[in-house]
């Protein structure tokens, strides 16, 4: 075995020794728990800036050892999760600066840092893990810490319900997954390419992928793909696996922007990514699925987001639509070979910048309106918080794409790589990609500027927006160093695509293919500064139309999740299990009172049961020498 | 190993001589047993085990009708006889003095000796007298320290599990006898009956009626559906270390039935009997995990959730002996594992539950709510117990479940989604059970409670150290298990 390259070990250690540390001793001095807990944070991203510049001289890192009998454990390092590991220890870095302000008055906030801490090793960890088993114990690590910290102010019911709902739908995600890792391993064996390597290895799988496929077959290894795919549409929560997300708000502000924005969520589609080639080696219909659930979802989440008024929600559907974006390029495969995956990958980086950004200033403000979320009561705060809405306006404009900003570059390349997927293809199916990938550039638009201007617009609609105050420039220094990045990361475009994958080629359009995006961006700009640049929308109610109805229920999935298959189907289920249950363990208990004379033989068993035992034990023997007696003589 | 055997029945026998300070003797005597079979499992375990039993020995009694005592060890049962002596120690620590009545310390010391014998007897007389041995001790802690309807609830145990052994002893005297038919010798060894070359001479009912008397006794043991009834009454009625021995040491008893005594003649039971068993398996993780829903108590729903992840090891036996290769031994070993693991989760739990109850006076989820507020420490081991209980990676239960569950698809195919929506129930009652109980509005009903104090933290700690190590560090038992699996497979 290569020697261990300690590094890349230390990008998920240093944070795992921060979440030690920063409990113990924040046990004692809280205030100190924020500054460890970034230390830790800031440790790994210097391990993982080495690594960048070791793998570059160097090559890929793989070192592993056998976990438990042949799964193994180890790291493997390589472009992918340099990009990977780089975007998470940066983003989570500015964000642990930003909850030292966030969470300053919090009494419990050396658990805080401590969970956020060990949840930044989990993702991490993900990141650089070597085997799919590694993988999913860090894949439900950082679950775990999402469940903990959407629960952390365990006093609400509101926090502990969205846990909980967290927890299962993600369960159900991550177990299907656990089944397509069952019927890989299964299918694999008698491969004999295997060696000496682990069957779940997955520098094994991805350089073998080719051969597995044949090996296997197609579809087998497709349905592993799909399979995969569900695990990650569970964390990353895509359709129908979304509902968790929006209720899993009731998180701290911070911690929203840190795991169900840039980072947790993001764990699926790089999931995707890592396993790629299992994906462009099996049946079509594995990548098909993959760009078909993506851009559905970029769809289905914006029109939804239409319909919220809640701040934090509505960046949490805007979330959701973009991970469906990142799907989609890297479904778009099919065409683009590896080079969907570099799209997708510089969408996921440029999104968690800007969206953190747009987490952190919604937090800055929800700290000045004292946790009100509702936008209909903000209003009129551009003049009373000029730095927060400045930078919550910095990232509204990368999240529609804005041309300059990074999101222009990261996501029109993949509406215009899915109309270069449409030309290649010919077929009606193969159109709807771009046809929901466009569509959805408008309604991003319509649904972001509708909270920005009824956010920093008008008048202030109650009276906590009226006193509403900037917080100091210090806190806000992480936003202005991602605000940079929210503008300026699209000149990175190029080298980006090219660092991973070397073979990339850029999609080229027609003209008016091209502006069809900005187009629809520029329309939508205009609805949405006519409709909430004013107080137009004060006076509009749709509440009668039954279009409003159905996005205002979220197309009743939630309520089909909670209301029908738990509550319907579920419980009843389980009630009749356990009157099932009752009524066998009464029937068993009648029938041990009539054979047994129950009454009779209590009596004796008072006298004493040692005695009574021998009874039995001697009727047992017995038994069996009559037994013994039948079969000899037989 | 066997001076540590003939030690912990010396030293069980001299516990009814100590008077007054009996639980102080109970936890240096049960403290000692642990540290010497660790000691042990060190020295004869650490390297250099390449499968089947070690540390024979033989001592003959009557060896003109067979009647021999004979021990040995395998790498199974040795982590199972570690296993027991952590879960019977923790029983001890975990109750306060003058709590519970001498007695119990003496009855769990017992208990502990049916157990070791169990694990230890190579003969099948001798592992059927310590099987019973376990049962009485277990009845009386029941019966005298039990809850709500302990009299009917302890007779229920005793003569459900009973019915079990005569069927169990049954089955030896059938093997015992055609074995005196074939060579004209009379033995109970184990090493004799238990070869595929002469069980497959019985004819062809009595060789059925024989493996039907062992699977009943085991399958009652474990539990597995519909041979069940006694488990979630007992667990109730149960004082708490009375569960802790029952949930971590005697559910071993049916595991190693399986996997320690049955397992040598798997090629004679033949797929029959196989398809059956991952039938009940699976019948067993969804019924119970359905049934455990809707549980008020949490002593109750832990009973359920516990058979429930026996469901797995029953499944794990049967679909590892169908299949063949890699997927085989890692489907046995994290069966094995499986047995062990559960053991440990469920003793942390109950114990957790046993410290709850004893500050809150409840163990139902409706009249505890939000005491996470005031007990953080009590209700964080208690979301620990619970998260390992529903298989999260990184602690002990993961590991034995994950390896069950990606090596049984080469066996069920497809019906993997039974058990996949198993585990997504279960994963479902755990969290809701702890939201319930643990978060939310504190329910000031309940007034001030305490939290746990400086020694019990360093119990449950212990415990849960060993189920994280367990689940990092797998290979400390997983590589002995693979052994002694790949030593008959």
């Amino acid at each position: 075995m290569v020697s261990m390259y300690w590094p890349g070990w230390f990008i998920f250690i240093s944070p795992l020794l921060g979440f030690a540390f920063t409990y113990v001793v924040g046990r004692y001095h809280r205030n100190l728990s924020g500054l460890i807990a970034s230390l830790a944070v800031l440790g790994s991203l210097i391990a993982s800036l080495l690594a960048f510049f070791y793998v570059q001289s160097n090559g890929t890192v793989y070192n592993s050892f056998v976990w438990f009998y042949n799964i193994h454990a180890g790291i493997y390092i390589d472009h992918l999760t340099l990009v990977m590991a780089l975007m998470v220890s940066f983003v989570s870095l500015m964000i642990h600066l930003f909850a030292i302000y966030y969470m300053k008055e919090d009494p419990n906030k050396h658990v805080y840092f401590a969970e956020t801490s060990l949840f930044t090793a989990g993702m991490l960890g993900l990141v650089v893990s070597s085997n799919l088993v590694l993988f999913f114990l860090f894949w439900e690590l950082v679950g775990l810490c999402s469940y903990l910290l959407i629960g952390f102010w365990f006093f609400k019911p509101n926090a502990s319900a969205a846990a909980k709902k967290a927890f299962i739908v993600t369960r159900v995600g991550d177990l299907l997954f656990l089944v397509g890792m069952a019927i890989l391993y299964s299918s694999l064996q008698g491969y004999t390419g295997l060696g000496s390597n682990s069957p779940l290895s997955i520098p094994f799988l991805i350089q073998n992928a080719q051969a597995i496929a044949s090996y296997v077959g197609p579809s087998v290894l497709g349905t592993v793909a799909v399979l995969f795919l569900a695990g990650a549409a569970g964390k990353s929560s895509q359709f129908p696996l979304h509902v968790w997300i929006p209720d899993a708000m009731e998180g701290p502000t911070t911690v929203s922007a840190l795991i169900h924005a840039a980072t947790m969520v993001t764990a699926g589609v790089y999931l995707v990514a890592r396993v790629f080639n299992i994906f462009y080696y099996s049946a079509p219909f594995a990548l098909y699925s993959v760009v078909i659930l993506g851009s559905f979802t970029a769809l289905f989440a914006g029109i939804v987001g239409l319909f919220v008024n809640d701040i934090k929600r509505i960046l949490a559907y805007s979330t959701i639509s973009q991970i469906g974006y990142m799907l989609a390029a890297i479904g778009l495969g099919g065409v683009f070979g590896y080079g969907g995956v570099s799209f997708g990958m510089f969408h996921l980086v440029s999104h968690a910048v800007f969206k953190a950004l747009l987490f952190m200033s919604a937090g800055a403000i929800l700290i000045a309106l004292m946790d009100l979320r509702d936008t209909r009561y903000m209003g009129g705060l551009w003049k009373r918080m000029p730095m927060t809405v400045t930078l919550l306006f910095i990232g509204s404009l990368a999240l529609i794409a804005f041309p300059g900003t990074s999101g222009y570059f990261s996501k029109d390349t993949i509406i215009s790589a899915s109309w270069v997927y449409y030309q290649h293809y010919g077929t009606v199916q193969s159109l709807f990609p771009w046809l929901f990938l466009a569509t959805g550039a408008l309604l991003t638009t319509l649904y972001t500027f509708r909270m920005f201007f009824r956010t920093a617009l008008g008048k202030p609609r109650s009276h906590l927006a009226e006193h509403a105050k900037d917080p100091s420039i210090l806190p806000l220094i992480p936003l202005f160093i991602l605000a940079i990045g929210a503008l300026g990361l699209g000149v990175l475009q190029g080298s980006f695509y090219g660092f991973i994958d070397p073979s990339y080629t850029m999609p080229s359009v027609p003209l008016y293919i091209d502006i069809v995006p900005m187009v629809l961006m520029a329309i939508g700009l205009v609805i949405t500064f006519v409709l909430y640049g004013t107080s137009i929308w004060q006076r509009m109610d749709f509440s009668k139309n039954w279009l409003y109805k159905l996005g205002k229920n979220k197309f009743y999935l939630d309520y089909l999740f909670t209301n029908i298959i738990a509550e319907r189907v579920i419980v009843p289920l389980s009630a009749s299990f356990t009157l099932f249950e009752n009524s066998y363990n009464r029937a068993v208990d009648n029938v041990g009172t009539s054979t047994l004379k129950l009454g009779d033989f209590f009596r004796r068993i008072q006298n004493g049961v040692v005695e009574n035992y021998f009874i039995v034990l001697i009727i047992g023997v017995s038994l069996i020498f009559i037994a013994v007696k039948i079969l000899g003589l037989m | 190993m066997l001076i540590i055997f003939l030690l912990t029945i010396l030293g069980a026998a001299f516990s009814f001589a100590v008077k007054g300070r009996r639980r102080e003797y109970a936890v240096y005597a049960s403290g000692l047993f642990l540290a010497l079979t660790l000691i042990y499992s060190l020295i004869r375990f650490h390297s250099g085990y390449t499968g089947g039993i070690i540390s024979q020995e033989t001592f003959n009694l009557a060896s003109s009708i067979g009647i021999v005592f004979s021990t040995g060890v395998s790498g199974f049962s040795d982590t199972l006889i570690i296993l027991s002596a952590i879960v019977i120690f923790l029983s001890v620590i975990i109750t306060e003095n003058g709590k519970y009545g001498e007695s119990l310390y003496s009855y769990i010391l017992i208990t502990e000796v049916g157990l070791f014998g169990v694990l230890l007897s190579r003969d099948f007389l001798f592992f059927y007298i310590f099987w019973e041995v376990v049962l009485i001790p277990v009845y009386f802690i029941v019966a005298q320290y039990g809850g709500r309807n302990k009299d009917s609830v302890s007779l229920k145990f005793f003569v459900y599990t009973h019915i079990g052994s005569v069927f169990l002893l049954l089955a030896i005297f059938t093997v015992y006898t055609f074995h005196y038919e074939a060579t004209g010798v009379f033995t109970f060894e184990m090493s004799q009956l238990m070869v595929n070359t002469y069980i497959s001479k019985i004819p062809a009912f009595w060789m059925y009626f024989a493996l039907f008397g062992f699977l009943l006794a085991f399958l009652v043991k474990m539990p597995s559906f519909p041979v069940h009834s006694w488990l979630p009454d007992t667990y109730d009625a149960a004082p708490y270390p009375g569960t802790v021995i029952l949930a971590g040491g005697l559910s071993i008893m049916g595991g190693y039935g399986l996997f320690g005594i049955l397992m040598p003649i798997y090629r004679s039971m033949g797929t029959g009997i196989m398809d059956l068993l991952m039938a009940l398996g699976i019948i067993s993780l969804i019924y119970f995990s359905l049934s455990a829903m809707m549980q008020q108590s949490l002593k109750r729903m832990m009973a359920f959730a516990s058979a429930a992840a026996m469901g797995f090891v029953t499944l794990s036996f049967g679909a590892g002996l169908v299949e063949s290769g890699y997927q085989a031994s890692l489907e046995l070993a994290g069966g094995m594992f499986q047995i062990v693991a559960h053991g440990l989760i469920m003793a942390l739990i109950f114990s957790t539950l046993y410290y709850i109850h004893r500050s809150t006076g409840h163990d139902a989820t409706h009249s505890l709510g939000g005491i996470f507020r005031e007990a953080p420490i009590l209700s964080s081991f208690l979301l620990a117990g619970l998260l390992a209980s529903l298989g999260l990676p990184g602690l002990a239960g993961f590991i034995g479940e994950f390896s069950i569950v990606v090596g049984v698809f080469g066996a069920i195919g497809w019906f993997i989604m039974a058990v996949i929506f198993a585990m997504i129930i279960t994963a479902s009652y755990h969290i809701w059970a702890a939201q319930k109980s643990l978060y939310g509005p504190y329910n000031e009903r309940l007034g001030a409670i305490r939290d746990a104090d400086g020694p019990t933290t360093a119990k449950l700690m212990g415990m849960l150290i060993v189920i994280f190590v367990l689940g990092v560090v797998p290979n400390l038992i997983y590589g002995l298990l693979l052994t002694y699996a790949g030593g008959i497979i």
